[in-house]
């Protein structure tokens, strides 16, 4: 399974790569709306993964025979809050999560800050989890904001 | 034109393709949603004993392989197009603030705090809501990528055409 995971980081990366979402300039590009190229592949990926994704549901079992499990996106408003504050950081950087690790590896050297700062960032966030998780509406700390 | 040897960039339909190719495979073999923003946390967890890097979802790390190969492409994707080399350019950036190289990376780590908090208290980024959560038309998924690609845009615009320009 971890070559196959593995693998799959390889072809993603590679994409990312060389579409231009690791890219500081089409990042702003996209945010300035200058250039669609980001639009473009964002809206082609979800409108072919969207009945991808449906007709999996339907088959019901992975290629293995087990059942088939979508990970469910918990509602809260962290939601909304922590999406606008990552909207600064992705227009600071031109970097997403999936970017960072593929920027490093391009030779990218302010990777190395944006991904210290991010590690950072997602410390610092679990540290205060317990006190902002009433105000936000988010899950129990033994179930988190949802992964993604 | 990318910054990484001035190539021209794939074509987005390909692209989108590709990234919707390797989310269904992801599902249908590894049984797994996409979703890189916790990966942060796997790695965070290596280092902290805070109870929230405690959670029972964590003791997974499905996403270091993945992330191993997101980072491997990267290293391929330069090295098979004219040479691997450490790479300082930033575009636009550079192009408006002539930052020396310690205040660009200021610049970039702490744009990358604002990734890390925000993303996880978003429950996901690009990959997970964007794309993965979007697909299925997940309430909590339209709500971030809505506020993300919203905030983006006006930071974006309140930084080139008013604060750089």
């Amino acid at each position: 399974m971890s070559s196959l995971l593995f693998s799959l980081g390889v072809a993603f990366g590679l994409v990312l790569s060389r579409s231009g979402a690791t890219d500081y300039d089409y990042i702003q590009k996209m945010f300035l709306f200058t250039d669609l190229q980001l639009y473009g592949i964002i809206g082609v990926a979800v409108a072919v993964a969207m009945p991808g994704l449906w007709l999996l549901q339907k088959r019901g079992t992975t290629l293995h025979g087990d059942p088939i499990k979508l990970t469910s996106k918990p509602s809260h408003r962290g939601n909304i809050v922590g999406g606008a504050l990552f909207g600064v950081g992705w227009a600071m950087t031109g970097m997403c999560p999936g970017p960072l690790f593929v920027t490093l590896g391009e030779g990218k050297v302010y990777a190395i800050a944006a991904l210290a700062g991010a590690l950072l960032g997602t410390w610092l966030f679990g540290v205060v989890y317990d006190r902002i998780r009433a105000p936000l509406k988010m899950p129990a700390i033994t179930a988190g904001p949802g992964a993604g | 034109m990318l910054l990484l040897h001035q190539l021209s960039p794939m074509h987005w339909a390909y692209a989108g393709l590709a990234i919707a190719a390797i989310t269904l495979v992801l599902q249908f073999v590894a049984n797994r949603g996409l979703g890189l923003s916790s990966g942060l946390e796997d790695v965070c967890s290596l280092a902290s004993s805070a109870p929230y890097f405690k959670r029972p979802e964590l003791k997974d790390r499905w996403r270091f392989p993945f992330l191993f190969g997101l980072f491997a492409g990267g290293i391929l994707s330069a090295a098979s197009a004219g040479g691997w080399q450490p790479i300082w350019d930033a575009g636009m950036l550079d192009h408006a603030l002539a930052l020396s190289k310690p205040a660009k990376l200021a610049w970039f780590f702490a744009g990358g705090i604002f990734i890390g908090f925000g993303t996880r208290m978003a429950g996901g980024c690009t990959s997970g809501h964007g794309i993965y959560g979007m697909a299925r038309l997940q309430p909590a998924s339209i709500k971030a990528t809505i506020a993300f690609m919203a905030v983006g845009t006006v930071t974006s615009n309140l930084l080139y055409r008013v604060i750089f320009a």
